[in-house]
Formats: C-alpha cells, sequence, structure tokens
C-alpha cells in the first residue's frame, strides 16, 4: 500500500491543493486523494457515505461496495484521473486504488448565447468549453439515431480530448475514417490548439485559409453534420471544427433558412459581393488613380485629382498606411477590454475620419474606399475566414500598384487558383455541397 | 516544401519588381489631362492647342495652352516641358482640326494617333469653321461662366443631338484606308449667344475635306446610319413633328456591273403643331416628299464628289472582284443609281384629334 500511495503523492506532493485524507469507511482505514481546486471534499464525502449506508443494508461486503463506487485502476491512471479531477480511495490494507466520480466544483460557465457570431433568426445557444456540454448540445439540436460520436484522447504529457460526430447516413465513410486514422496516428503529440490540431490531421500549417470551419453555434454545426461533414470537439475549446471546409461556408450560414428563399438568395449574393468589394476596391483605388485613370470618366478622374492635391505620398504608400492604421484599430479594439474599447473607437475615428484628411496626408477618397472596405469585410461568415480575405486584399493592392487594372484581373486569377489548389481529405475547396455519394455507399 | 515556397516567391518579387517599371507611374493629380486638342497645320509647322481641366479648389479653371512643332508630338512635348506637371492624352476626347487643315488631308495626323496608342481610338474628330485660336478664346471666355466642358456637346447622353455626325479616329483612319467607306466630320464654331454652333458636316474623302452639308442633311446621314433620328423636330409649311422612331432597309443588286441600291425608310412620328386644314394624310405626304428630296439631294451632292459617306460601297463588296474594288470611287459608285422612299408613320396626334 505505501507504495502506491507514496508515488502518487510524490508526484504531486508540490501541489497545495492536494490532499490525502486518512479516513474509515465500514471500519475500514482508506485514505482520499484528490485536488481541492477540483473537488468539493465535504460533499463527496457525504455522498460516499450515504452510498455506502444503503449498500450495507442489502448486507453487501466493502469490496462490492468499492465496486459501486467506481473502478479499480493501476497507479498510472489513477494519477492520471487525479488531474481529470477525480478523487482515488486507497486502501490501507490490500493497496487498491478505486477511481470515484465525486462531486466536483463548478468550473464551466453556463450554456449562454455566442459571443462572437451573431444569430438574427436561429437557435441563441452556443458551445461552452466542457466537451460533454458540447455534445449533448448537437443531441439535443437533432434527434437522430444515426448520429455517432468516437472520442480520442491525445498527447502524452498534456492530456487532451477530443471528440469526433458524425451522421453515419449522410457522411462518406472514407472522410470519417481518414480523420481517425490520422488522429490515432498523431495521438502522442500535444494538440492544444487549432494549428496544432491541423498539423495532427497533415493540413500543411502555412496555407493561408482556415482548415476548420469553426462555429460556436450548435445549429450551424448541425446544419454542416446533416450535410455529410464531420464536426470535431476539443476540450476547453468553445466551438465547432467542421471538416472540411469548403469556400462556400463562408457565405452561407443555416439561419439563412429562416428567410424566405429570395432573401436568402440576395443575402447570400451581398456576402459574396461584400468580399469582392474587400479584395478589390483598395486594389482598384490604386490602379485608377496611379497607373490606369484613362478608365475614369474625365469628370471623375478630375474630382479624384482634386481631391488628390497636395498629398505627398504616391496612391500605394497613401492606402497601405491607412490600411495598417485601420488594421492597428481592428486588432486594438479586440485586444482592449470592453470598458475601454469605445475609446479607440473614438480616436480611430477621428483619425481617419477628419485629422488625416485636413492634414493632407491622405485623399477624401481613400477614407471613402477605406470605410467600405472595412463594412464590406464584416459581410463574411466567420472570423477566420475575414483574416483571409483582409490578408488577399494586401496582395491585391501590391499587385494593382504595380500592374494597375491587369494587376487586379491577375490577382483575382491567382488568388482562384490558389483556391482551387486547396484539399482536404481529397475533397476540394471549391467543391459545392459535400453530402455523400449514394455510389460510395454501398 | 516551405524553402522551395520561399525560393519562388523571392524570385517572383526579385523578377517583378524590376520588370515592371512601376516607378514612373505618376499619380493622377501629377498628370494633366487635356480633353480638347486644336490642330492646325501653318506651313510646315503644327499649331497645337490643349484644353486642359485644372482643378481648384471649389471650381474647375480651363487652361489654354498653344504650342508649336514640326511633328504634334514635338509640340505635345513642349508643352509638357513647359507645364508642372506632365501631359497625358489619354482623356483627349474630341480633336478640332482647323478647316484649312482638313481641306488639305488629316491622314499623316491620324495615322500619328493610331500609331502611338496613347490617344484613345475612341477621340471624337471636329472640324473647326474658324481660326482656332479665336475659336478657343471664344470658347473658354464662355465656358468660364458656366463651368461646363465642350465634350458635353457631344457625348449621347449629354448635349448630343441627332444632327450631329459622330465619327471618332478609328473610322477616320479606317476610311482613309478603306476602298469603299468615307467619313463625314462634324463641322463647329463658336457660337453667338450659345458656346459652340453646329455649322454642318464635313465631307471628308480619303482623309480629305472635299464639300459639306447642312445639318438638316446630316440629320439624314444619321438616320440612314441607325442612329435614330429620335427626338428630332421636323418644320414642314404644315405642320411640325417629332420623329421618335426609324428604321432602314436597304436592299442592294448588281447588275450588268452597275449598282442599284433600294432603300427604304420608316419613320414614325408624332404631330406637334399642325394649321388648320392639315389632314393626316397631307402631313404624311409633305414628309415623306419633303424627306425624300431632301436624301437626294444629299446623295447627288456627294456622289458628284465621288465620296462615299453612306458607306454605301460595303454592300458590294461581295460582288465586286477584290482587284477591281479599288476603282469603286472612281468607276462604280458614280453610276449607283438609289431609289430611296420614305415611309411616315403618324403614331399619334396628341390631345387634339385631326381631322382626317
Amino acid at each position: 500500500m505505501d507504495a502506491i500511495l507514496s508515488e502518487i503523492t510524490n508526484k504531486f506532493a508540490e501541489n497545495e491543493d492536494f490532499f490525502i485524507e486518512r479516513s474509515e469507511l465500514l471500519d475500514v482505514p482508506v485514505f482520499f486523494l484528490g485536488f481541492h481546486s477540483l473537488i468539493d471534499l465535504t460533499k463527496t464525502k457525504t455522498n460516499i457515505q450515504r452510498n455506502i449506508n444503503h449498500t450495507i443494508a442489502t448486507k453487501a461486503s466493502l469490496e462490492d461496495c468499492l465496486t459501486l463506487l467506481g473502478e479499480e485502476k493501476n497507479v498510472e491512471d489513477a494519477a492520471l484521473s487525479i488531474l481529470e479531477g477525480k478523487l482515488i480511495i486507497c486502501l490501507e490494507v490490500d493497496s487498491k486504488c478505486i477511481v470515484t466520480a465525486p462531486v466536483s466544483k463548478p468550473l464551466n460557465r453556463s450554456i449562454e448565447p455566442p459571443t462572437n457570431e451573431n444569430v438574427l433568426l436561429g437557435s441563441l445557444n452556443s458551445f461552452t468549453e466542457e466537451l460533454e456540454a458540447n455534445l449533448g448540445l448537437v443531441r439535443k439540436q437533432i434527434l437522430s439515431e444515426h448520429l455517432r460520436s468516437k472520442s480520442f484522447t491525445v498527447g502524452r504529457t498534456q492530456k487532451k480530448k477530443l471528440s469526433l460526430l458524425y451522421l453515419e447516413d449522410s457522411t462518406d465513410r472514407k472522410l470519417v475514417q481518414q480523420v481517425i486514422k490520422r488522429i490515432e496516428a498523431n495521438q502522442e503529440k500535444a494538440i492544444q490548439n487549432i494549428q496544432s490540431l491541423a498539423k495532427a490531421l497533415g493540413f500543411s500549417s502555412w496555407g493561408i485559409v482556415s482548415k476548420f470551419n469553426i462555429t460556436e453555434l450548435p445549429q450551424e454545426a448541425v446544419f454542416y453534420l446533416k450535410k455529410g461533414r464531420v464536426v470535431l470537439f476539443l476540450d476547453q475549446f468553445p466551438a465547432a471544427l467542421i471538416l472540411p471546409k469548403l469556400l462556400w461556408d463562408m457565405f452561407v450560414l443555416e439561419s439563412d433558412n429562416n428567410h424566405p428563399a429570395p432573401m436568402m438568395i440576395a443575402l447570400r449574393l451581398l456576402r459574396i459581393f461584400g468580399a469582392l468589394i474587400t479584395l478589390i476596391l483598395p486594389g482598384l483605388y490604386v490602379a485608377l488613380v496611379a497607373i490606369n485613370p484613362e478608365i475614369l470618366q474625365i469628370e471623375l478622374a478630375l474630382s479624384i485629382a482634386k481631391s488628390r492635391e497636395g498629398v505627398p505620398y504616391p496612391a500605394f504608400v497613401e492606402i497601405i498606411i491607412m490600411l495598417i492604421v485601420l488594421e492597428l484599430i481592428l486588432e486594438a479594439s479586440a485586444r482592449l477590454p470592453k470598458t475601454i474599447g469605445p475609446t479607440i473607437t473614438m480616436v480611430g475615428g477621428i483619425i481617419l475620419g477628419q485629422a488625416v484628411v485636413e492634414a493632407k496626408l491622405v485623399s477624401n477618397l481613400l477614407i471613402i474606399i477605406l470605410a467600405a472596405t472595412t463594412i464590406a469585410t464584416s459581410t463574411v461568415i466567420g472570423f477566420q475566414n475575414l483574416l483571409t480575405i483582409r490578408l488577399c486584399k494586401y496582395a491585391m493592392v501590391i499587385l494593382a500598384s504595380i500592374f494597375g487594372v491587369l494587376g487586379i484581373i491577375s490577382g483575382l486569377v491567382l488568388i482562384s487558383a490558389y483556391l482551387a489548389s486547396i484539399k482536404s481529405f481529397s475533397i476540394p475547396f471549391l467543391h459545392i455541397q459535400s453530402t455523400k455519394d449514394e455510389a460510395d455507399h454501398g | 516544401m516551405m524553402v522551395k515556397f520561399v525560393r519562388t516567391s523571392l524570385l517572383i518579387i526579385c523578377i517583378t519588381l524590376p520588370l515592371s517599371g512601376c516607378w514612373d507611374i505618376k499619380d493622377i493629380n501629377h498628370r494633366l489631362l487635356p480633353v480638347t486638342m486644336g490642330i492646325a497645320k501653318q506651313g510646315e509647322e503644327y499649331e497645337v492647342i490643349l484644353q486642359i481641366p485644372q482643378p481648384t479648389q471649389n471650381t474647375t479653371k480651363i487652361k489654354i495652352v498653344k504650342e508649336t512643332g514640326k511633328t504634334i508630338t514635338q509640340a505635345i512635348d513642349r508643352i509638357s516641358m513647359n507645364m508642372e506637371s506632365s501631359v497625358e492624352l489619354l482623356h483627349l476626347r474630341i480633336i478640332i482640326i482647323d478647316k484649312e487643315t482638313a481641306e488639305l488631308g488629316i491622314a499623316d495626323i491620324l495615322s500619328g494617333f493610331i500609331r502611338a496608342r496613347e490617344v484613345s481610338s475612341k477621340t471624337l474628330l471636329v472640324i473647326c469653321d474658324e481660326e482656332l485660336d479665336s475659336f478657343f478664346a471664344n470658347v473658354n471666355g464662355a465656358m468660364e461662366s458656366e463651368n461646363i466642358a465642350i465634350f458635353d456637346f457631344f457625348e449621347k447622353d449629354k448635349g448630343w443631338t441627332p444632327h450631329i455626325v459622330l465619327t471618332r479616329v478609328w473610322e477616320a483612319f479606317r476610311s482613309i484606308h478603306s476602298y469603299t467607306i468615307d467619313v463625314a466630320i462634324p463641322i463647329v464654331a463658336s457660337g453667338e449667344s450659345t458656346i459652340i454652333s453646329h455649322v454642318g458636316s464635313a465631307v471628308m474623302k480619303k482623309g480629305r475635306m472635299v464639300d459639306r452639308v447642312t445639318s438638316d442633311e446630316s440629320l439624314l446621314f444619321n438616320t440612314f446610319h441607325g442612329e435614330g433620328a429620335e427626338g428630332k423636330i421636323e418644320v414642314m409649311d404644315k405642320a411640325s413633328v417629332l420623329i421618335v422612331d426609324s428604321a432602314v432597309k436597304n436592299k442592294h443588286q448588281f447588275v450588268d456591273n452597275r449598282p442599284y441600291l433600294q432603300c427604304q425608310i420608316n419613320i414614325d412620328v408624332v404631330i406637334l403643331e399642325a394649321q388648320k386644314g392639315a389632314t393626316n394624310e397631307v402631313i404624311k405626304n409633305d414628309l415623306e416628299k419633303a424627306l425624300s428630296n431632301r436624301f437626294k439631294e444629299l446623295f447627288a451632292k456627294i456622289q458628284a464628289n465621288k465620296a462615299d459617306i453612306l458607306g454605301l460601297g460595303q454592300y458590294y463588296r461581295s460582288n465586286i472582284p477584290r482587284t477591281k474594288l479599288k476603282e469603286w470611287r472612281t468607276a462604280y459608285y458614280p453610276a449607283l443609281t438609289l431609289d430611296v422612299q420614305f415611309h411616315v408613320d403618324i403614331r399619334n396626334e396628341g390631345y387634339i384629334k385631326n381631322p382626317s
């Protein structure tokens, strides 16, 4: 006995919230082991006592009681269980470790409306940090006997739980098998964030398009499940990761279907338009002002020339300066606490709106272009997609500043070619629908 | 993989930057964008006048600069040298050519424009009936107060009327090198109460002005080319009508080396004013007669000049062998028999019924 106890104690001795408490169960001396920070010990003990009292009525032995309380495990597993927030009962006499489920401290937030995504019409629940709760949310959304889930524990020193969900009747089995195979092959690797997960799944970490479609909304996750995608949950990550990600996901929301069809189509077209505007508009400004002014109407050309009168920088430098200021504002308002956030908006607004123009650093027109671009960027679904488009915009500006309108066209072609080259699990990124083929089924 | 990617992108950047020449680019506010160019040949030298709008704080001021040179390019170069920004002819809308120069021939000027590519081939050609200096001075004086541009006069969605023949640089250039088509170019002068007055059209034969036609005849020219006589008011002795639509049907025949053309022009009109007693029938007949007489006169005039501004030769390109096509203007065109018929439909009579 002492061997086990001392081994576990050695492991956690330097943690102040670790406890070893000597107690007696049915007159047998036992030790309780666990973390104060994870376990509500008093309540747990009461619970155990109540259970034992209940079993005594049936005149069972302590052995039986203990098997009822939990399962016996070896030292390694017991130590891991302690980390997971379980309570270990060690019998003093015959060196046994019983792992039981205690009453845990409330360390999870409740299910709340989403914080990073807005829902106009649709269910307001969002995923939380706890894996089981997330699975439950999905199960509540979709009452289907075809829903399958599989769990993995990955990482050697830092363990992480990973869950995989799919609908058996609509998902391509090959896809599921591939994902499972990849995860199992990389079970030893530490997966702590999306990047390491992407690496474990065999994606290149240098692609500018995120490999997962990330959503906080159970409704959206279920929508993708029905379309034959695979959903991954990472423990303590409050969102669902949908695989594979397709281009169309940037523009389509499940809650669009709550509008009449013409409105739905209009909304989606608007998002596509927004993405195009973001890509093209800043580049177009540079191209038209610096390289191809012959495209403009003469009246427009003159009024642009007027607005640029006295601006010292070439158009490219001008737009890059302002775009970077804008990116700084966006990043700063994401970083700052909510109480100080509005200050940034105000100061940024003053800089962008008035002072820069009056100081003759940039032209009026550029401010309009910037505002339109920033607004248009935000129409795309998913923050990670927004980042992709924001980055592509710079490539377009650079190309436009070198080749003018031709550069914009070639930039669009390059971006299209890049998007067309992306594949995840042999499904092309530009694939329109990922419903399972009937042929694959049997 | 990564190394390869970095190497390729570095290579691309290294190639793109020096090859693009992007440091030569001038921003729009450092370019002068003239909209009108006047050209007159004085002896051996070309005189070039540029009308350059210059944006100022509240309004657009129009600047007129003049320079001479052995070639047009040299003259423009001299202007560019003496101005604070570089002159770019990208936005040139109108090229105004002095009448005497047009009579001497504009083939060289046009081929220069087409060759150099700087001037858009869509630029309009106009001939000026007075001295270019006084024309530009008068036009500019009138425009200072009204702040409008001269090219609005020729814009289809602005001040254009069907009397004005629109001919682009490429069309004129084509006509010089084509056996079977000539062009007409509008003639303008500075007006007394208006900025510009439209005088008529010049008949150009192989790039040389040989005759002129009136604005009424120019209207028929435009009608023949389907340039819609829309909105045009036709005044006769007994009534005035508004032409709302027109359509042309041509039937061509080539018998015994002689071209015949049957041309039917359908015109829809709306009656605006009518004298007492003028019935629909009378108005219709009068209008048909007046129009067809006017058309015959126009045709007789251009046929006598051997200038095929209506482009009738185009119909016979398949009938005449290629070797003989170059004789179209001299041998075939003068022998062409044109039978023109106007058919007028009165679409409505307004709120007052006409006695029928």
